[in-house]
């Protein structure tokens, strides 16, 4: 599903990824874990191609097709989904407008007609329910005035109504409560098949005690410097970094 | 000093001295003096040139260096109705209104009529704009070319407790062919203690062509009236746009006016606002989308000389490539006026480091018991919203247009008639689409 060799990125003249190999097949599900300042953002960024994230070296690619040769927009149209630590408010564009727009540009850039609006109220009233979400705030401008929880819910609903292949999640579980946490778990659990895969990042162990993952990487100076499964996510949890001999980043 | 200031064209004296035995209702003496008499006045004020600050961001030396003819009754019917289509509304059933270049065009126009309605036509019914024509209270250069060679107009009077059920839609064009023509009409709107109306006026005009469309309007409304005005700017891309627009509201009245200015290489909209009555409101507000060599200038003033009143402003710009904008806001709060609420908001969008937007809000405040506020600002689209859009699969311009039309919303989302409101949304959306790259 996603290849990425000897990734190397700069971010405003620094160095930020030095050499990073990471391989995702079909139906895994990835956790990247890490000190602060380690990358892990970075990765994220660069897998969906945001400006300003230089790649200087190395390779990204998704279904044997080269991603660092796609926008952002192209690479989303391919299936790549990206959960956001900060989903950004959009103020004077209503959710359900935003997805729907969203929902059939991608549907264009695959050659497939627009949703009828029908078709698309049921499946996004659906969605919302399945986590949770008051439809009152569809209809509420995107992200603005939302709790930190309600943002990371909407990026979960989003996610449902997309329905991607590849899902990328940066801190996903941050700044949630206990039941918003499992309702974040819920949508991604939901998402998890054969023909799907899923890379989440985070900082706690946490939520790998509702997604459980196939393999956790440890990210530390730009470089996956451990992989194990998800003992690998209990043992950092118990020794913490230092305690596994990994230094914060140099 | 009055020399520098302004410019000077003395053909257009000589221009009006040479039509005006030609002119509406030339035969009726005291129109032909009160038109002379506006004349002088123009003659000896002079066209004001840049150095007088309200005219800064509008150039009005095409004044002193072209020639205007008044123009001609069209009667290219194919293209006036092609425009005609453009422009009017026709889920909204109502009375239609019709002037082509500068002339009633009757053929396509339903005259509003019914109880308590008092419409007028000026080259069908001179004596109506008597008021309007003599009175120069608001006296200025432009006015008085205006009041010189106005070629027709309307008359709305709506009498006490009158409700129009439908608006009325005003639609101008302008066809092809007119080759530099001055297009001066004029407008007189009384509406009568509680009555309330809305009017729908449109500007339209052929693509290529140079001309000035000049339009001067007298509002009044008395005691509880409620009046909604709504222009849509539509011109050619070559035209001159202007507006001027007095208002005088009364006790209780609201008066609000809404636009859109989309066409024209130069437009300039004056509101000037003055309250003869407490507890009244006026709400203004209107967005402005600019590009290539367009100059759009919006130029307010309200005067709360009395207590009580409340006035809001809000001003949307978005200007791409070559695209130029001022918004000149002035508020005068008089000594008497104590609770007075006056907003102001503008805010400018840039989509080219080649665009400008001026902003010059100016509140002159004497009383201390007051609630005024303005906020002004110009920025750039948000990055980390593109790149938010983008990455849930919107293209570059699906993206833009997206956060351009979110932030020109905000002028017409309270707008209470749907047809309104869409066709506002359908206007900006397609000069979105036409402008930003793909």
């Amino acid at each position: 599903m996603l290849e990425i060799k000897n990734l190397h990125v700069t971010v405003g003249g620094k160095e930020i990824l030095k050499g990073l190999n990471l391989t995702i097949n079909d139906g895994e599900v990835h956790a990247i874990m890490g000190p602060n300042g380690a990358g892990k953002s970075t990765l994220s960024y660069a897998i969906c191609g945001k400006d300003g994230y230089e790649i200087t070296e190395g390779s990204v690619t998704y279904k044997g097709k080269d991603f660092l040769d796609m926008n952002p927009d192209e690479r989303a149209g391919e299936g790549l989904f990206l959960g956001f630590q900060y989903p950004v408010e959009i103020p004077g564009v209503s959710n359900m407008n935003f997805l729907r727009t969203a929902l059939n540009s991608q549907r264009c850039y695959r050659g497939d007609k627009d949703m009828a609006a029908v078709d698309f109220l049921k499946l996004i009233r659906a969605k919302a329910k399945e986590l949770d979400m008051d439809p009152e705030m569809l209809k509420r401008p995107v992200n603005v005035g939302f709790s930190g929880g309600e943002k990371k819910r909407n990026e979960m609903v989003q996610m449902a109504v997309l329905d991607p292949n590849l899902a990328v999640l940066d801190e996903t579980d941050s700044g949630l409560d206990i039941d918003a946490l499992k309702i974040v778990a819920e949508g991604i659990n939901r998402l998890r098949a054969s023909d799907k895969a899923i890379l989440m990042i985070t900082h706690y162990q946490r939520l790998l005690d509702y997604v459980v993952p196939d393999y956790v990487h440890i990210l530390a100076d730009g470089r996956i410097v451990k992989t194990g499964d998800k003992s690998l996510a209990l043992a950092l949890e118990e020794k913490g970094y230092v305690g596994l001999g990994i230094t914060e980043a140099a | 000093m009055v020399k520098i200031l302004h410019l000077e064209n003395p053909e257009i004296g000589k221009r009006f001295e040479a039509v005006r035995s030609s002119l509406t209702g030339w035969d009726q003496a005291w129109l032909d003096q009160l038109r002379a008499e506006a004349m002088t006045r123009f003659e000896t004020t002079g066209i004001p040139g840049p150095k007088v600050e309200e005219w800064k961001y509008t150039n009005l030396g095409f004044l002193a260096n072209e020639n205007f003819a008044i123009s001609n009754k069209a009667r290219q019917q194919t293209e006036i109705k092609t425009l005609f289509d453009r422009a009017h509304m026709e889920n909204i059933d109502g009375p239609v209104v019709v002037f082509v270049n500068g002339h009633i065009y009757p053929a396509l126009s339903s005259y509003p009529d019914g109880h308590g309605i008092s419409f007028a036509v000026f080259s069908e019914n001179c004596q109506a704009f008597h008021p309007s024509l003599a009175n120069i209270e608001y006296s200025s250069a432009l006015n008085d070319l205006n009041r010189a060679m106005v070629t027709d107009g309307y008359s709305l009077e709506i009498a006490p407790d009158v409700v129009l059920a439908k608006p009325i839609q005003v639609i101008h064009i302008v066809t092809s062919a007119t080759d530099m023509k001055l297009l001066p009409v004029r407008s007189q709107i009384i509406a009568g203690k509680k009555s309330k109306a809305r009017i729908i006026e449109t500007f339209i005009g052929a693509e290529g062509e140079r001309y000035w469309s000049h339009m001067v309007s007298e509002v009044t409304l008395a005691a509880k009236a409620e009046l909604s005005l709504v222009q849509f700017q539509l011109q050619g891309k070559q035209a001159i746009h202007m507006t001027e627009l007095h208002t005088k509201v009364a006790e209780k009245a609201n008066f609000s006016h809404i636009s859109l200015q989309l066409g024209s290489e130069i437009s300039r909209t004056e509101l000037l606002n003055s309250f003869n009555g407490e507890f009244a409101n006026v709400d203004l507000r209107g967005a402005y989308l600019g590009r290539i060599k367009q100059s759009h200038d919006i130029f307010t003033r309200i005067n709360h000389d009395l207590p009580n009143c409340n006035s809001n402003q809000l001003y949307r710009g978005v200007l791409d490539e070559g695209g130029k904008s001022a918004f000149q806001g002035k508020v005068v709060v008089a000594r008497d006026a104590q609770k007075t609420n006056a907003d102001q908001s503008n805010k400018n969008l840039l989509l080219s480091r080649k665009a400008e937007a001026n902003a010059k809000p100016e509140l002159l405040i004497y009383a201390d018991d007051v609630k005024c506020s303005h906020g002004a600002t110009v920025g750039e689209l948000d990055s980390n919203q593109l790149f938010y859009l983008r990455s849930r699969g919107l293209d570059e311009a699906a993206a833009k247009g997206l956060l351009v039309e979110a932030f020109v919303s905000e002028v017409f989302d309270d707008l209470d008639d749907e047809i309104l409101r869409d066709k506002f949304k359908e206007k900006a959306a397609g000069w979105l689409a036409q402008e930003l790259p793909s």
